[in-house]
């Protein structure tokens, strides 16, 4: 690497580098179901932004479970979670992540 | 930022500072039981009852954090998946479904929290800590090992799980009792391909919880009349089979790619026979079916989800 960071564990392997990385943990939150949450993120303005979901909490067989939706809008920063339309949205683990861009 | 710390890597892109927050290994969780299930559909031999089969593992971890679970496979030419994440105040149960029916090659799920939610041991006194703003909140502690994000993008599955083209759906006209199942409900040929230099098939791992779920039913309606002598004490004979098949979706790694495709969660059969009153014999017949299928046939949550990939060796 030209420049950045690297971290070795105890026995001189490599356990991090900056090299390495494509995509960084921006935040994590849990939205409640059939809940709207918006949240900004001024740091990750203009950045290439995708969002992991993971329902929480619900049975994976016995009925329909909604997850809810994702929007990412206002140059990047903004994530809105909300339920689908016309449906109930279940509990939901966000994960947002970024890449500089 | 004002002052702190940034780090960025050779293209100059921003992977340290005092905003952007880094997960941190705590640990691999717990390997429970395990349900091997549906390599066929219960109740019913005959073509098309092969199905690809499913193993659920159950895995458990405590941590005061909200996990992010990869996914080692030790078996790469199988599917994948996080079907069910839940929590019991402190520990997490995690159910992970793999295709097949082998419970052999279970595979191993690396768990990442914040660094605030990971203890570090009394005797790791040297390292480097990135605080927030606020002075107290961590984005990075090099006394426990962050995540590094190799590889990600986002992926779904095609829409249609079967390797049989199209919905199969319900037909009428067939003979009384007929019961011979022509829908291929296997998924193996129903993927979507996401190309990714850091997927491998030898220490790479992957993060991308199953969403999309989906019934697939078939259903025949057979008939016949039967009657006496002369067109007289005419009798209908009327019977029904179908099969579904659930799904959730699952991934897979493959050198280079990283595919979205499905694996078969459950399965079941229904057949009833009966004829009416009158004619040479009384009314009557009987029916019986494997499972319950869970809802009317269709998907659902079929979106985009992302997905990260990271080199498990550097965990281990």
């Amino acid at each position: 690497m030209s420049f950045g960071l690297n971290v070795y564990k105890a026995d001189g392997s490599l356990g991090f580098s900056t090299a390495d990385i494509t995509w960084q943990t921006v935040a994590q939150f849990t939205v409640a179901a059939n809940a709207t949450v918006a949240n900004t993120y001024s740091e990750i303005a203009g950045m290439t932004v995708i969002a992991q979901r993971q329902l929480v909490n619900v049975p994976p067989n016995a009925q329909e479970d909604y997850v809810p939706n994702v929007a990412i809008t206002n140059n990047s920063q903004t994530i809105t979670v909300s339920p689908q339309s016309g449906l109930s949205s279940s509990q939901c683990i966000i994960h947002v992540l970024a890449q500089d861009a | 930022m004002a002052y702190g710390f940034e780090a960025k890597n050779d293209d100059g892109k921003v992977i340290i500072n005092d905003t952007i927050e880094n997960l941190h290994f705590i640990g691999k969780a717990t390997r429970g039981g395990a349900d091997s299930n549906y390599g066929d559909i219960p109740g019913y031999s005959g073509s098309n009852d092969t199905l690809d089969g499913r193993v659920v593992h159950t895995y458990t971890i405590t941590c005061s954090g909200t996990p992010v679970a990869f996914i080692k496979p030790d078996d790469y030419a199988r599917w994948h998946a996080v079907i069910k994440q839940s929590v019991s105040s402190t520990t997490w149960t995690f159910q992970v479904m793999i295709s097949g029916t082998s419970t052999s090659n279970p595979p191993e799920l690396y768990c990442f929290v914040n660094a605030d939610d990971i203890p570090v041991p009394s005797g790791e006194t040297h390292g480097m800590i990135v605080f927030k703003a606020d002075g107290t909140s961590k984005t990075f502690d090099s006394r426990r090992q962050p995540l590094a994000i190799t590889g990600g993008g986002t992926a779904v599955a095609p829409s249609d799980p079967t390797n049989t083209a199209g919905i199969p759906g319900t037909t009428s006209g067939h003979a009384w009792n007929y019961a011979t199942n022509d829908h291929d409900f296997r998924s193996s040929s129903q993927y979507t391909a996401v190309t990714d230099s850091a997927a491998d098939t030898s220490t790479a791992m992957f993060s991308c919880p199953s969403l999309a779920q989906a019934v697939y039913k078939r259903q025949m309606h057979g008939y016949k009349e039967s009657c006496g002598c002369c067109g007289f004490g005419c009798q209908d004979h009327y019977s029904t089979a179908s099969w579904w098949v659930m799904y959730r979706s699952a991934f897979r790694l493959r050198s280079g790619n990283f595919d979205a495709g499905w694996t078969n969660y459950a399965a079941g059969f229904a057949f009833s026979s009966n004829y009416e009153s009158g004619g040479w014999f009384g009314g009557g017949g009987g029916s019986y079916s494997t499972g319950t299928m869970p809802y009317t046939a269709k998907t659902i949550n079929l979106q985009s989800n992302a997905f990260i990939i990271a080199d498990s060796s550097r965990y281990d």
